[in-house]
């Protein structure tokens, strides 16, 4: 009977175990994705956004970005009739719009986080700076040969989704997908990753973001990334939204 | 004649075995047909106030929305706004659903202290809960041109939920499932489903309700006719038989056809079984009366003599028919004409061969000649209706000439005073809730019938978005008009919320870099195209009024005339003017069949009695039967619509046979040597009966539809029955004077 006692708690330490080992797995891999995703200091380039509707017709947008730590700032090239246009993203939801024809910047109020950004299939949600292990409890799904599935659940309920799944590479921890389900729990939105290493760092050169019910598609390419600039903290304010040459 | 009727008798058994397993495949078949309500399907695509409609419905997903009124003492209450949420979020999750719009995440431009806002009216996630809160909230919604009236109704009472379904979605399957949840959610406040899908749903359903009540109730009410007339279990299952036959035919070959049953062609099975037994009712009832002992003698007999009467009988029902086919402006009244005319031949088939061939199939004894039991009914009937009448017609024929004058011009009188009713709404009853949503629309939220202002150009452009709002000051101007919505009123909100004044910038550059806050907002996509070149003013026109309808377009086409310019192009299309094409064409199409039908009877008619101006005598009766029915008609208040514009010609095309009875009878009898007075003796006492019974089976049939949960089916049934006993009333009245009239001066 003792023996059996021994036996029986052994594997209930066991299983046990095993779930407080998986979580933490699942913890200390997402952990390790914000790391690979968020590490560089600071990062700037210039990003192309293409948006392909159902019927195939592409729109563009290009921009020139800035990134450090959880601010950022683009400036838009393309398309001609919005070029010059500039946000800044800040901390805590914070974000600034410039439009050169209105000429002063304006706050914009975040509090449609769930809204497509601007046309795109990504919402305000998508586009956060803050690392993913700030903002999803995740819960690990199981291991493939080269890759470990996520599954992460937003802390917040005021996100438009009930969980996202990723699929992240064993060697460099970068997400090769994400897949995203709304509180139906039904896929809708789906991210794939293509990314190549820059100096030290692991950087996603392709992200294609298709919404699976409006049958749209985003493609963001990155180009011209730089890591490490020493970007100062003064290029993400709002006085350097407006442009030195309109201040004039 | 005897050569086919014995033809018939040898190939019995071919008959009877071809004949069920025809109809165990096409019955099989039916399990396959759609029903489809969709009026805007039915319109014809030539039509270019349709053709846009149907574009600007599939290009910005106009015609697949649906409403749901949520309806309560006060919407500006935290309880209220949680049902509307819970129902936004509910539903948007549900397949084939697009989108959902309501109080709770409906479009908003701000400008406070948190910053500029393109967003939602709400935050969601923190409904306002506290008085203060709702009552910013109401303030806000009763100062914005956007959500007064247009989202939650004028005095706070009722606030809408509009859900778009996908391009793809089947309306009704949609419709069902969106119901359903919204049901299953068991809220407290009132709740009504309007829109185009919403109601499609609903007529879908009275459709299949009607037929699953409707014929079976029908089918009983002529079995206890046939009862009456026969008594005998032949004389009830045979003509029922070959009816369901020609029904389960017709309605096969329709699936087979991809046709779909609508609310018009949803009477076929009815209207054969009134049509359709009759000619089986004919083919027994001579069998009976040859006095044969030998059973197959009796058929043949039978046979020869009455397959060309019912052969003629059906081609003049079928000519009624066929005249939708080239006199109609709805499709549905076309694939009426197809199938009706259809059903017909299979029902006159039915009884000419299959009918014979199960009987003789089936008795195998010698039969007993019956004494006639119904000899003292029969007499009873023209002891105190035939007889009467016809000492009535030879004494006073000037009497009878004159009442039918009388009544003839009261009626074409009464003519001018006949509605026409094209308001999909009124197809219901008031007591259903489709009907008051309908109504509620009209009321709290100007109507749910929606008109698009379409503007071609540069979206862009400022001039292009001041003609938008000249356009829209100019649609309010009109009293039936109260709320208007279009890109160039977001553009006006933003232009504001950014400080610049409600206006459109006069600055090209501004609005373009607005675009990169509207871009890609989902409640875009129903008022500009993606490539901001297409732009609609959507609003809604709130009466049913012909004349106001009339006015407002005479309106728009001097407003269209006075502001063409280069740069965009203005056409508009919309709900209340289809209807009026619809309204002009139940005239058209009316005059054109029933004229169509007119020619083609006295042609048939015509050469059937072998004589042009025989044939106007028959179709003077049921022409006059037609009169008294419009005069009916207008003085009762029964209107004209899809459905009943359907009566005069069916009416010629059934009653035209009772005037061939009496003319045929009169000219057998006549030229047998008999007296004017004797051979219309025979006329009344012996055709009178065979009509009387005819009328009375039919109509009883089509009375069934009383018993119908659409308007327009109760009135057709209503007419119909009408129709039949007035046709067949004036060839038994008027058309013996006509002949005594005649003959009289003829002989003199």
């Amino acid at each position: 009977m003792k023996q059996f006692t021994y036996i029986f708690l052994s594997i209930i330490l066991v299983v046990t175990s095993g779930i407080d080992t998986f979580a933490q797995d699942a913890q200390t891999l997402l952990s390790k994705m914000d790391e690979v995703m968020y590490s560089p200091k600071d990062k700037q380039g210039t990003v192309q956004i293409i948006l392909t509707n159902r019927q195939g017709k592409e729109k563009e947008r290009e921009a020139i970005f800035k990134q450090k730590a959880n601010k950022s700032l683009y400036r838009y090239t393309k398309p001609e009739t919005q070029a010059g246009i500039a946000t800044l993203s800040l901390p805590d939801g914070v974000m600034w719009l410039y439009m050169p024809a209105f000429g002063k910047p304006k706050k914009i109020s975040l509090l449609a986080r769930s809204q497509a950004f601007t046309g795109t299939d990504f919402s305000y949600e998508d586009m956060a700076t803050t690392p993913y292990s700030e903002r999803y409890t995740p819960k690990f799904l199981e291991e493939k040969v080269d890759r470990y599935m996520l599954e992460l659940v937003p802390k917040s309920d005021k996100s438009k989704y009930s969980k996202v799944v990723v699929a992240l590479d064993k060697e460099n921890y970068y997400p090769i997908k994400m897949e995203f389900y709304d509180k139906g729990n039904r896929k809708f939105k789906e991210a794939t990753y293509t990314y190549e290493r820059i100096g030290s760092y692991w950087n996603a050169k392709q992200v294609v973001m298709a919404d699976l019910s409006k049958q749209h598609m985003t493609k963001i390419l990155l180009t011209n990334v730089k890591f490490d600039q020493g970007i100062p903290d003064s290029v993400f304010t709002v006085e350097n939204l407006v442009p030195k040459e309109e201040k004039k | 004649m005897e050569k086919l009727a014995k033809t018939i008798l040898k190939l019995r058994w071919l008959i009877t075995i071809a004949v069920i397993l025809i109809t165990v495949f096409l019955a099989y078949q039916i399990k396959f047909i759609e029903i489809n309500s969709d009026v805007v399907s039915a319109l014809p695509d030539d039509d270019p106030d349709v053709a846009l409609f149907k574009k600007i419905g599939s290009d910005f997903g106009g015609n697949k929305i649906g409403m749901i009124i949520v309806e309560a003492e006060n919407i500006f209450d935290n309880d209220v706004l949680l049902d509307v949420q819970k129902l936004t979020d509910t539903l948007s999750l549900l397949d084939g659903i697009a989108s959902v719009t309501s109080i709770t995440n409906i479009l908003d431009i701000k400008n406070d202290e948190f910053g500029f806002e393109v967003g939602s009216l709400i935050d969601v996630y923190q409904l306002p809960y506290s008085e203060e809160q709702l009552k910013q909230l109401k303030e806000r919604v009763i100062s914005k041109d956007m959500f007064n009236g247009v989202i939650v109704s004028e005095d706070g009472t009722a606030t809408l939920i509009l859900v778009t379904l996908t391009n793809d979605a089947d309306i009704q399957t949609a419709g069902r499932l969106l119901i359903d949840k919204v049901e299953s959610l068991q809220l407290k406040e009132k709740l009504y489903y309007a829109g185009m899908p919403m109601m499609v749903t609903a007529i879908s359903e009275l459709i299949a309700s009607d037929l699953l009540k409707l014929l079976p109730l029908a089918f009983l009410v002529i079995a206890v006719v046939l009862f009456f007339s026969f008594r005998s279990l032949r004389g009830v299952l045979l003509p029922l038989l070959s009816a369901a036959v020609a029904i389960i035919w017709t309605l096969g070959i329709m699936a087979l056809t991809g046709y779909t049953m609508s609310m018009v062609t949803n009477n076929i099975p009815i209207l054969l079984l009134a049509v359709g037994s009759a000619y089986s009712i004919h083919v027994i009832n001579k069998i009976n009366q040859v006095k044969e002992a030998d059973s197959r003698k009796a058929i043949l007999t039978a046979l020869s003599y009455i397959f060309i009467p019912v052969t003629l009988a059906a081609i003049t029902t079928i000519v009624g028919f066929i005249s939708f086919v080239f006199g109609s402006y709805l499709t549905m009244i076309r694939d009426f004409g197809i199938f009706t005319a259809a059903g017909t031949f299979f029902s006159a088939l039915m009884a000419l061969f299959f009918v014979p061939a199960v009987i003789d199939t089936f008795s195998f004894k010698g039969r007993k000649i019956k004494e006639n039991k119904s000899e003292g009914r029969d007499s009873l009937l023209a002891k105190y209706l035939l007889i009467p009448l016809k000492n009535l017609l030879f004494k006073h024929p000037k009497y009878t000439l004159i009442t039918w004058g009388v009544l003839l011009i009261v009626s074409a009188a009464s003519v001018m005073l006949i509605k026409r009713s094209v308001d999909v709404k009124e197809y219901f009853k008031r007591s259903n809730p489709a009907w008051q949503a309908e109504e509620i629309m009209m009321q709290k939220f100007g109507g749910s019938k929606p008109i698009f202002v379409s503007f071609k150009g540069d979206l862009q452009s400022p001039d292009v978005l001041n003609a938008m709002l000249k356009t829209e000051k100019m649609l309010k101007e009109n009293p039936n008009i109260f709320t208007t919505q279009s890109i160039a009123d977001l553009i006006v909100e933003m232009s504001d919320a950014l400080g610049e004044g409600r206006k459109i910038p006069s600055d090209r550059d501004k609005i373009e870099q607005m675009w990169f806050l509207l871009d890609g907002n989902p409640a875009l996509k129903q008022i500009v195209s993606d490539d901001l070149d297409e732009g609609l003013i959507i609003t809604k026109f709130a009466s049913s009024d012909l004349s106001e309808k009339k006015e407002f377009v005479k309106e728009m086409k001097q407003f269209i005339n006075d502001n063409s310019h280069g740069d965009y192009e203005i056409t508009y299309t919309g709900m209340p003017f289809i209807e009026m094409k619809m309204d002009a064409s139940l005239i058209q199409s009316q005059i054109r069949s029933l004229l169509i039908a007119i020619l083609a009877m006295i042609f048939v008619v015509g050469i059937i009695l072998r004589s042009i101006s025989t044939g106007v005598y028959a179709t003077a009766p049921i022409i006059a039967a037609i009169v008294v029915l419009y005069g009916v008609m207008g003085l009762t208040g029964i209107p004209l619509n899809i459905v009943t514009v359907l009566v005069a010609s069916i009416a010629l095309g059934i009653g035209i046979d009772y005037s061939i009875h009496v003319i045929s009878q009169f000219n057998y009898s006549y030229r047998n040597g008999k007296t004017l007075h004797d051979a219309l003796d025979d006329t009344i006492t012996i055709s009178g009966k065979s009509i009387f019974i005819n009328v009375v089976s039919v109509s009883t049939g089509f009375l069934v539809l009383v018993f119908s949960e659409m308007v327009p089916l109760q009135y057709f049934g209503i007419l119909m029955a009408l129709s039949m006993v007035g046709s067949g009333l004036a060839a038994l009245t008027l058309l013996p004077v006509i002949l005594i009239l005649v003959h009289r001066k003829r002989l003199s």
